[in-house]
């Protein structure tokens, strides 16, 4: 066959592919009947009822010199791992704001952070494209450095993000501008398996974020600069379970929501959106009309769910985090006008595992920790 | 920028055979790559006429809207001013005085037990 038969052939399969994903979104929209909102609406429900001051900045953990890029909570409750442009991963017992580590990285570009499961280890990666690992236990150096204990290697990109299996404190998924994710084993370094790439369901353009389910630790799901999110089982590599449509920009943050089967997004389109993990329908649409022009609109840069999913957390690039009741899609609060609240952009944002408190971080170099402070009734 | 071929060339060439210059390299691999490209949108139609064949026995949205109003009740929330319970208490460790060799700081409780 000769270039340019194969050249036609290519242009009539990819016109096929393109009529048969229009075709699929044309279907897919008369399955979406209702959303969460117009759904608790017709139930009866309404909003949440915060005052100013419910949810207060309790903590405010300074210590690093630069923009901090991202956290993770331990399990055990009350330990946070940050990350910094200052090139340092600190370790933060919440509770008593000190610190208990202050790591100084090889690599200073670092992007992303994760407590292992059992609190003993940090990981972190960024622009030097590998996954450092560093237990906290270990003997320090000369310098009062904590060496380094492991370097997962093999990514050809930044990482962006990283996780720990919840319940394997040997395995961590990571995400990357070289547009896959990769599930490693942290106690040989090996890629166990490697999630788009060269195959056809991948993500097409760098993966921002990652997170697993904690109610089924085999899928996770992840969110790139191609608009999209995807389902992964860690056991197939070789395709996507899903490929979820709807955002309008790059895909900055995904988290499972608490019932494990369905997942938030937030994204540069300065909305966040809920879908359902196994129809693929997009449930819900969290936007809020911004005053300013077009060029001012603030993106969405981290998400989480309160403990019972009620609540979801978002944090943007304006210095806002808007508190939204996820079944009204209304803001309830906006920690970012409160007494205390950051100065620059929220980065990140994590829930204590108790779901007791919430931490935020910041481009202004502060972590704040957020509890209920208000009067509290127990039904 | 374009150069003439024959400034380039020190010494003559045969004639080739085809009207265009052969670059069998090239060629090769322009066929390999359209050819896995084409392979990869196959497996892609496969997959998507798959996708549409699930479609047409899925539900709809209400049916995922209800298990998420659902989901989110009778689930006690450290952080919802009004949580079905129980209250766990250590929730209030927030609030409470911190015992630190560093700080004197303590921050007041403001909760629904101090009266």
């Amino acid at each position: 066959m000769s270039v340019a038969e194969l050249k036609e052939r290519h242009i009539a399969a990819t016109a096929t592919v393109n009529s048969l994903r229009e075709r699929l979104k044309q279907r897919r929209q008369l399955l979406l009947d209702t959303d969460v909102a117009a759904f608790a609406k017709s139930q009866g429900r309404s909003a949440i009822s915060f005052n100013s001051t419910d949810l207060i900045c309790c903590r405010t953990l300074q210590g690093h010199t630069g923009k901090v890029y991202s956290l993770d909570w331990t399990p055990e409750r009350n330990r946070i791992v940050s990350a910094s442009q200052d090139g340092r991963l600190i370790v933060w017992n919440a509770l008593t704001s000190q610190k208990t580590h202050a790591i100084k990285l090889q690599c200073p570009w670092v992007m992303t952070c994760a407590f292992a499961p059992n609190g003993q280890s940090v990981a972190c990666g960024g622009l030097d494209s590998a996954c450092s690992i560093f237990n906290l236990n270990s003997q320090v150096d000369r310098d009062g450095n904590i060496p380094v204990s492991r370097i997962l290697t093999g990514h050809k990109g930044y990482v962006y993000s990283c996780q720990y299996v919840p319940d394997q404190e040997t395995r961590l998924i990571t995400s990357s501008g070289d547009q896959t994710c990769v599930l490693w084993d942290v106690t040989t370094g090996q890629r166990i398996s490697v999630f788009g790439g060269e195959f056809p369901s991948g993500h097409t353009a760098d993966v921002l974020s990652v997170s697993i389910n904690s109610s089924n630790s085999n899928m996770f799901v992840s969110g790139s600069c191609d608009m999209t999110a995807r389902l992964w089982d860690t056991r197939i590599a070789s395709r996507a379970v899903g490929t979820y449509h709807g955002h309008q920009g790059d895909v900055n943050t995904v988290k499972f929501f608490p019932d494990g089967q369905r997942f938030g997004t937030g994204s540069d389109d300065s909305t966040c959106r809920l879908y359902d993990m196994r129809t693929g329908h997009q449930l819900q649409v969290y936007s809020q009309q911004h005053e300013g022009d077009d060029n001012d609109v603030p993106i969405v840069t981290s998400i989480a769910f309160s403990i019972s999913g009620r609540l979801l957390f978002a944090g943007y690039s304006s210095g806002d985090c808007y508190v939204w009741d996820t079944l009204m899609a209304e803001v309830v609060l906006n920690l970012g006008t409160s007494q205390n609240s950051h100065e620059a952009r929220i980065s990140c944002l994590g829930l204590s595992s108790d779901g007791s408190a919430l931490c935020t971080g910041s481009w202004d170099k502060n972590l704040k920790i957020w509890a209920f402070g208000g009067h509290r009734k127990v039904i | 920028m374009a150069t003439n071929g024959e400034d380039a060339e020190p010494e003559a060439r045969p004639q080739p055979s085809h009207p265009r210059p052969l670059r069998r390299t090239g060629d090769f691999l322009g066929k390999h790559r359209l050819s896995a490209a084409i392979s990869r949108l196959n497996q892609e139609i496969q997959y998507l006429q798959a996708e549409l064949d699930e479609i047409e026995t899925m539900k709809p949205s209400s049916e995922a809207c209800k298990a998420v109003v659902l989901s989110t009740e009778g689930k006690s929330d450290a952080l919802l001013p009004v949580t079905p319970g129980p209250e766990n208490p250590a929730w209030h460790r927030w609030f409470q005085r911190v015992p630190s060799s560093h700080s004197r700081k303590w921050w007041t409780h403001k909760g629904s037990d101090v009266s």
